[in-house]
């Protein structure tokens, strides 16, 4: 405590005043005259004990009184040290990520992290979280060992992917509750592969200091894994040479040249096995062709024979649903076929997708079911037999999903079918002279998506020589033209989608059908529509699915069905009818029935990134701590908790006098009264 | 007029001879319905004649109703000599409230001379002492004995100790006529002592009377807490505390009073003891009674 204050040393003197009254004035008693001592007798040693027993009281709180002022003035803090009870709050971050389960990690980690809880002042506040695919928090801060302790217990290893970016960020979150000084502990791997592009994301906040735990010491061991295995997700036919088969890429990380052996499993059986010489820390892909799979979903797996530090990773999972061909109903007006061919060819030539094309002259339409479609193609139908258009109506309600693309025609009628919304105008650029080009695309649409971001696929190079203007109102604009005009919207109804192209699809209002991207377009409009992408296929854990679209009324709620690689259903039944996606925590195949009532299987796989264990660089990891110069971490840590903080006590000491006054005034007043009966 | 006997009241009287004659006529007057014919010849008894009887005394009314002869007999009166012995010593001075002990020893004192001299005609007289014999005035009836013994008792200022033995063996020496001697006192001494130092008094027929002074603080007296007491005669100190003075020092007390009033009794003399606060015709009557008793 901070005691040395001058007015505090001079104050002391003041505590001689209340000794001075209660016991050295106290024993010049006024003497009291008796006409004989002769029957009295000496009391002296007692009578004095009573005395100072009675007033002892009073004193203790005169002397309290002052001391406490005293104290007061001498502005007294408190310096709170790694050994007292208002310590920073120990931060304890187990990563339980997929990597964690090579070899003893974990088990390495949580023993670290465990004697870090013994270690710990009983006072001192320590909260747990987990950092897995995301950063679980399992307790508040709280200073009972025991809850503690069963919390990192319950900590078990998980398949998702260590972000030391998304821990900055959580702790910059929580620094902004937590206005005290944070002793963050991370006991991890420290995979170089969870180190965020951008350092800046994994700086902590100024009231956090760093202690990193390796679990691991010394260079990673050599791990190969199965990268990545591409495979339809939907196969209509399995001796389609273009569309059956699976290549899978097989990745070494530290490992020397060697001859791996790569099977591919269906349902459990293998099915096929392939040698493949993988260079040193290099990559080598296989092909397995055709894919022989059943009607139905099928559960397939590429395995590569273990012989390395974490077989968890050597085998990747992925269902292919295989079914009859989609079809697609495409209405054209009449007299109109380009269209046709285009779309046609181009929906042929789309490698993931097989459908059948159905062309139709819009006006001879009306007796058609759209439910029997996959997705159902507007070209420039303007008019509609009214039948038909209630049927399709329905059929987007339930989840159906129709392209409306408006040439030429659409001026002539203002009303677009299913959309809501009118022709406001049209844009014929054409007759300006020069054609319009796109110049905004959401890549992040499921029809626009790239495979290579920051390439625009070339829609750039697609002129635009006729369009209709529409107001986009509560739809997505997923593609504009250069002077703003909505050229690709998407609009939900119901559980179904309608996506509307302001042009049309043959070569006269725009030359979209010309350009290779077309391909691409129609090929993803087609997964998009299709769902292909998602009741198959594989995809990462901690991905998210959607299970029901989000303008679904509350009264029509329909139950969703999730059960995971475990066999159990993670969904409670309000969950069952209200969640709108689901997190897929877990590694394996997980069954969904959608609110739409389509079924899926989905592979679900760790990120690969878990299968690199190189952890990260010394200096990195100083630079992380915040000590650039290298001092040796266990420096960096006592230093840490040798910090100091100072509390300012005066206020509460005054408080305590103010108590002490108000008894004294009560306690003296009956001492005083009594002396005046005395006297 | 009983209130003029209130030792209170009595204290706001400066004068020694007014205060005397209020207390003795206040007295006197609560005593007796006529005090002009009080003390004259007092009828006693009748006797049968026998010859050479005083036919003077032959009551005549008596014969001429009976034909009997009969003798009244009258009480004799003889004038006795009274004297005060006062103890001036500095316990005296003692006092809770007004008056002083002092004071109300003046008081009976003065009052005693006036009832002894204006009333009874008796002859007066005063031994001050404390260690030492302070004072002393011959008893007498010699017109301005009550105004020298007045001014006796205004001069006497406590002082020093209480010693009997010496105001007592020179009381002895001038004592050669019997009468009424009393002594004023605190008694702080063991009533053996004062027995055997005050008994020799009555060798010689007189009536020996203990006045015995204390205030009421200390018969029971009150701490509220621990108090340093200084003795006034000594001036020695000690601390009491307030326990002892409920208990064990009321025991003593009054354990002295009565082993004194009882070894005073035994010694045929009479013992009255006075509280300071209580009025001062307890003195009186006793000293009225033990007249009558002497005649």
């Amino acid at each position: 405590m901070g005691f040395l204050a001058p007015w505090f040393l001079g104050g002391l003197v003041a505590l001689g005043v209340p000794v001075f009254v209660h016991l050295l004035r106290r024993h010049r008693t006024t003497p009291r005259p008796v006409g004989s001592l002769m029957f009295f007798e000496c009391g002296t040693q007692s009578s004095t004990r009573h005395r100072r027993l009675k007033y002892l009281l009073l004193f203790t709180m005169r002397f309290g009184l002052l001391l406490a002022l005293v104290f007061a003035f001498a502005n007294p803090f408190v310096r709170r040290t790694a050994s007292d009870a208002t310590l920073p709050l120990l931060l304890i971050v187990l990563d339980n990520s997929f990597s964690m389960r090579a070899g003893t990690r974990f088990a390495d980690a949580k023993q670290q992290a465990l004697g870090a809880i013994a270690a710990k002042g009983h006072s001192q506040k320590a909260q747990i979280m987990a950092l897995g695919g995301r950063l679980n928090v399992l307790t508040q801060p709280i200073t009972d060992e025991t809850q503690l302790r069963s919390a990192l217990e319950s900590i078990q290893p998980g398949d998702g992917h260590a972000s030391f970016g998304e821990l900055g960020r959580a702790m910059h979150t929580l620094a902004e509750t937590v206005h005290g000084p944070i002793d963050l502990h991370l006991f991890s791997d420290m995979q170089r592969t969870g180190m965020p592009a951008n350092f800046a994301d994994v700086i902590l906040p100024n009231n956090m200091t760093l202690s990193l735990h390796p679990a691991v010491r010394g260079a990673a061991p050599p791990n190969w894994t199965v990268e990545s295995v591409e495979a339809p997700a939907a196969l209509s036919d399995p001796k389609d040479p273009k569309r059956s088969r699976v290549k899978a890429v097989v990745a070494g990380f530290g490992t020397p040249a060697a001859t791996k052996s790569v099977s591919l499993l269906v349902n459990g059986k293998v099915m096929a096995t392939r040698k493949l010489d993988v260079p040193a820390s290099g990559r080598a892909s296989v092909e397995f062709s055709p894919l022989a799979v059943g009607y139905g979903f099928n559960r397939c797996e590429v395995r590569i024979d273990g012989g390395d530090a974490f077989p968890g990773d050597d085998v990747s999972i992925f269902s292919v649903r295989r079914s009859d061909p989609g079809r697609v109903l495409f209405l054209h007006p009449a007299g109109e076929t380009r269209s046709t061919l285009y779309f046609g060819s181009a929906l042929e030539s789309a490698a993931q997708t097989s459908f059948v094309l159905q062309s139709l002259v819009a006006d001879q339409a009306r007796d058609f079911d759209p439910s029997r479609f996959t997705f159902v193609v507007l070209s420039d139908a303007a008019i509609l037999p009214s039948i038909f258009e209630h049927a399709l109506s329905q059929y987007v309600a339930k989840g159906g999903n129709v392209l409306i693309a408006l040439g030429t025609a659409a001026a002539h009628h203002e009303r677009i079918p299913l959309w809501g919304g009118y022709v406001n105008h049209v844009h014929e650029y054409a007759r300006t002279g020069s054609p319009a080009v796109v110049g905004q695309v959401d890549f992040s649409h499921p029809v626009l998506a790239e495979p290579q971001p920051g390439t625009n696929s070339g829609w750039a190079d697609v002129r635009v020589f006729y369009a209709a203007g529409l107001d986009p109102g509560d739809a997505r604009v997923a593609m504009r033209l250069s002077d703003g005009t909505p050229l690709l919207l998407e609009k939900q109804v119901g559980e179904g989608h309608v996506l509307v192209l302001a042009s049309g699809l043959e070569n006269v209002t725009n030359d979209l059908p010309l350009h290779p991207v077309f391909v691409a377009f129609v090929d993803r409009m087609a997964r998009y529509f299709s769902d292909t992408d998602r009741l198959g296929g594989s995809t990462l854990v901690d991905s998210f699915v959607q299970l029901r679209s989000a303008t679904e009324s509350v009264g029509a709620a329909t139950n969703v069905e999730v059960i995971d690689p475990d066999g159990r259903r993670p969904l409670s039944l309000s969950e069952a009818q209200t969640l709108q996606s689901i997190r897929l925590e877990r590694s394996g195949f997980y069954q969904i029935r959608f609110a739409s009532g389509r079924h899926a299987v989905i592979g679900v796989n760790p990120d690969r990134r878990e299968s690199d264990l190189q952890p990260l660089g010394d200096d990195v990891q100083q630079l992380w701590i915040g000590n650039p110069g290298g001092a040796p971490q266990a420096v960096r840590t006592t230093a840490a908790g040798g910090k100091y903080g100072t509390v300012g006590l005066w206020w509460h000491i005054m408080v305590f006098a103010l108590a002490i006054a108000l008894a004294e005034t009560v306690l003296a007043s009956r001492y005083m009264g009594t002396q005046r009966e005395e006297t | 007029m009983q209130r003029f006997l209130d030792p209170n009241v009595l204290a706001g009287i400066s004068s020694l001879d007014l205060l005397a004659k209020t207390v003795v006529d206040g007295f006197v007057a609560g005593l007796h319905r006529s005090p002009d014919f009080g003390f004259s010849q007092e009828f006693a008894e009748y006797r049968s004649y026998t010859p050479g009887d005083d036919l003077r005394h032959v009551d005549w009314n008596l014969f001429a109703r009976t034909e009997r002869c009969y003798l009244k007999r009258y009480r004799g009166e003889t004038n006795t000599q009274l004297t005060v012995l006062l103890d001036a010593s500095n316990s005296m001075q003692y006092t809770s409230g007004p008056p002083m002990k002092m004071d109300y020893a003046r008081y009976i004192a003065a009052s005693l001379f006036y009832l002894a001299i204006h009333n009874q005609r008796d002859a007066a007289g005063l031994i001050v002492f404390d260690d030492d014999v302070r004072e002393y005035i011959r008893p007498s009836t010699r017109p301005g004995q009550l105004a020298r013994l007045f001014a006796g008792l205004e001069r006497a200022e406590p002082h020093a100790r209480t010693d009997f033995a010496k105001p007592l063996k020179y009381f002895q020496n001038f004592l050669h006529r019997r009468g009424i001697a009393i002594l004023i006192s605190d008694f702080y001494e063991e009533p053996e002592t004062i027995v055997r130092t005050v008994a020799p008094l009555r060798f010689h027929g007189n009536e020996v009377v203990l006045f015995h002074i204390l205030d009421p603080q200390e018969i029971r007296p009150v701490l509220k807490g621990s108090a340093l007491l200084v003795d006034l005669e000594t001036d020695q100190r000690i601390e009491v505390i307030p326990e002892y003075t409920k208990t064990t020092y009321r025991a003593r007390i009054d354990a002295h009073i009565e082993q004194l009033r009882s070894r005073a009794r035994a010694s045929g003399m009479d013992y009255q003891l006075l509280v300071t606060d209580q009025p001062l015709d307890a003195a009186l009557r006793e000293y009225l009674s033990l007249r009558q008793a002497g005649n």
